[in-house]
């Protein structure tokens, strides 16, 4: 937890009140999505039937592309290619499924809007490299690619729902990342009752994410528990937060996209998680670049 | 209020048996040993195993056990009539609770159950002599329920050593024995459950309307969790305090706070403008980020905040540390309503109650249980009720179970009454039907 946590939201209250009564009217956050319980139940059933979930989840083309994309995606690094959706069900098993499903959902079902276009496409990006840093750092303990695509896909949902509810996020988001001081949240928390990661974490907690990547975006930004590597945050948490972030830094100096100031105040960190050190960023840099390539141009 | 009490229709039991299981055992003794009033006769705790019980399983097959189980159950329960409560601890381990109980007389239920139990027994076409081990624990003022509960079985294991067939009575010191540690594996596997459930959609939430006196109208619903892990209910009774000591409550707690705030949200879209009632815990205030999670709850959702009441125990109002006050305050900035949860059982003084700033007050069901017999718990209930109702406070009151207590709290001038003789808590897509009958929501 940051210091700031006690950043009550008094002074502006009402003004804050009024905000939120104003957007009342709007769409609310869906609950997750039928064909996610469909899913956990089979799931939960002593024998599973791959035909059922592969028929729902065909029933929506689109879905059905993507998913099959995803799990011919080289991190996941099966060698045979799945062909057909249940294929996929059986080679990456409904538990791993399901939450490569739920990552596919989650920016339809979210607000949409201006730019978030680009949102969403940075996040995926930052999911895919998450993924393929899985693998190619080597062995993290507890680290997963599925595990760090969903963390990918799911760590800023908070953002869109902020958008929406929040006439002033786009300005406040602009200033929280150009904060190099600062924790992120504290910036979000200095103009509002609440900040994305919070949001973001009951979210995917709402979803019956695993444990450990709620925790991990709920302290996305809590760089002073990550540079003290507590325990109070799980391992597996800090280390989805590490490749993560180590992602969107290759992302966005690959790419020239805007830079956020998160890694000056957690890089460090970071890569002590990672068993890195700045001497490996610039090898990291170039084959990110080919794999970047490899996938989204490829197509 | 949670429902972690010793509630009527959900008792702890043992599925072979249908005796009380370990933890309704324990609550069942805590239960007792309360109502002590006079030390010379205390609550008398009769641990009993069978002797050589792992040699008939292992003859005559795990079935023919459970038979025997079964049957020495039966046994038990006709010794002790109707005099005490019956327990199944885990595999041939039973305990008999008789309040009331001098020496004299647990001597007397021992040398009974000593010989009904040795008749003999036919399982297929053996006929089995069986007998038990008994060890007797007294109640002491100044022990709790588990360490009574383990001096007993402690002292059982001597009588086993001694030969079996016999009963020993404990002496007052307690020696850390198995039950001890059984509990403390029990708690980890509750534990692990409540992750399981976090992560496989095991939790849901249960609704209990609470209804006004003078029309009937819905006061407001409260908001019970449920926790199902792989098929098993556990009771709130266990899961709730493992989760506080465990901290996972402010995980459970901002899990409800948001899935009650879709559930007005829901609601509000069919038209129904119902109040939800959620519970707040101690971990919950105490951490810093409650407010960021409250305003959470409701960006995620469209639930106007003076929807979703938070009820908050008469003890945590007046925990004076900063981050609780701030918070709860807070609370009140953002247009929270709330309620005073278990008002009468904490240390306050009633004088105290001018200075919460909760509007709503929620009668403990301790004073209700007792009512039409007990004259005190009569005189509290409506001591508290006038005095709230002079504050200009709303009056729930909780645990009502029968025709007879409501009519009681009716003429006291209790607002509204929540409990089993008006509606069970019950699944969403029961409430639905339960509201749609009435036409009762506002």
């Amino acid at each position: 937890m940051n210091s700031s946590a006690q950043a009550a939201p008094t002074d502006d209250a009402n003004k804050l009140d009024s905000q939120l009564e104003a957007t009342l009217k709007e769409i609310g956050i869906p609950p997750r999505p039928a064909i996610l319980e469909e899913i956990s139940r089979e799931m939960r059933s002593d024998d599973p039937d791959f035909n059922r979930v592969a028929n729902l989840i065909s029933r929506d083309v689109g879905l059905a592309a993507s998913f099959l994309k995803t799990a011919n995606s080289p991190f996941y690094g099966y060698r045979h290619k799945a062909r057909t959706v249940r294929d996929a069900l059986v080679i990456l098993g409904l538990n791993v499924a399901g939450r490569t499903i739920a990552g596919l959902i989650l920016r339809h079902v979210l607000p949409g809007g201006q730019n978030m276009e680009r949102f969403w496409d940075a996040s995926d990006r930052t999911a895919q490299l998450s993924a393929w840093l899985v693998q190619k750092v080597g062995k993290i303990p507890d680290a997963q690619s599925d595990d760090a695509y969903t963390y990918g896909l799911f760590r800023d949902c908070g953002i869109p729902i902020m958008m929406r509810k929040f006439e002033n996020y786009p300005a406040i988001l602009t200033e929280a990342n150009n904060d190099a001081d600062r924790p992120f949240t504290e910036v979000e928390e200095a103009h509002l009752p609440t900040n994305h990661a919070l949001v973001g974490c009951l979210l995917a907690q709402s979803w019956w994410l695993p444990e450990a990547t709620c925790l991990a975006i709920r302290h996305q930004h809590d760089y002073v528990l990550m540079r003290a590597g507590l325990h109070s945050l799980p391992a597996a948490s800090r280390r989805l937060i590490a490749i993560a972030q180590l992602a969107e830094w290759l992302l966005q100096n690959a790419t020239g996209m805007n830079k956020t100031q998160e890694w000056t105040k957690m890089g460090e960190a970071c890569l002590a998680q990672l068993g890195l050190t700045e001497a490996d960023l610039p090898g990291l840099l170039d084959e990110a670049k080919l794999f970047l390539e490899e996938t989204y141009n490829a197509a | 209020m949670p429902d972690v009490a010793f509630a009527p229709g959900t008792p702890s039991l043992d599925s072979l048996t249908g005796l009380l299981d370990r933890e309704g055992c324990v609550r069942a003794v805590e239960e007792l040993m309360r109502h002590v009033r006079d030390p010379k006769h205390p609550v008398a705790v009769f641990w009993l195993n069978i002797d050589r019980f792992k040699q008939i399983n292992d003859s005559l097959g795990h079935l023919a056990g459970d038979s025997v189980l079964a049957e020495l159950a039966n046994r038990l329960a006709l010794a002790s009539g109707n005099q005490g409560r019956l327990a199944r601890m885990g595999g041939d381990e039973f305990v008999l609770v008789v309040d009331n109980c001098d020496r004299a007389t647990a001597e007397h239920i021992a040398r009974d159950l000593l010989a009904t139990m040795s008749h003999s027994l036919d399982v297929g076409n053996m006929r089995l002599y069986p007998s038990v081990s008994i060890g007797i624990a007294l109640s002491l003022a100044q022990e709790n329920a588990r360490e009574l509960l383990e001096r007993a079985d402690t002292t059982q294991l001597e009588a086993k050593r001694y030969g079996g067939a016999q009963f020993r009575f404990a002496g007052e010191d307690l020696q850390p024995g198995r039950l001890g540690k059984l509990l403390a594996r029990e708690e980890l596997e509750v534990e692990e459950a409540l992750h399981v459930a976090l992560e496989n959609g095991g939790l849901t939430l249960n609704y209990q309307p609470i209804l006004r006196v003078a029309d009937n109208s819905l006061e407001a619903i409260e908001a019970l969790m449920r926790c199902n892990c792989e098929g098993t209910m556990i009771p709130p009774g266990r899961f709730i305090p493992v989760a506080e000591k465990t901290g996972l409550i402010v995980r459970l707690g901002e899990w409800t706070l948001l899935t009650g705030a879709r559930f007005v949200a829901h609601m509000l879209e069919t038209g129904r403008r119902v109040k939800l009632a959620v519970n707040v815990s101690r971990a919950q205030l105490t951490a810093p980020k409650f407010t960021q999670a409250l305003y959470a709850a409701l960006a995620c959702s469209n639930c106007p905040p003076e929807l979703l009441e938070l009820e908050i125990t008469e003890s945590l109002f007046m925990d004076n540390s900063d981050v609780v006050q701030r918070n709860i305050h807070a609370a009140l900035d953002a247009g929270f309503p709330l309620a005073i949860d278990d008002f009468g059982t904490g240390y306050s003084c009633l004088a105290s109650l001018k200075d919460l700033p909760a509007k709503k007050l929620k009668l403990d069901r301790a004073f209700i249980v007792d009512l039409p017999h007990n004259a005190r718990s009569f005189a509290i209930a409506r001591a508290i009720v006038h005095l709230a109702l002079d504050l200009d406070m709303t009056v729930v009151a909780e645990g009502v179970e029968t025709a007879e207590q409501y009519q009681i709290l009716e003429e006291m001038g209790a607002t509204a009454i929540q409990g089993y003789y008006l509606a069970r808590p019950m699944a969403e897509d029961n409430l639905d039907d339960w509201l749609a009958q009435r036409g009762a929501a506002q």
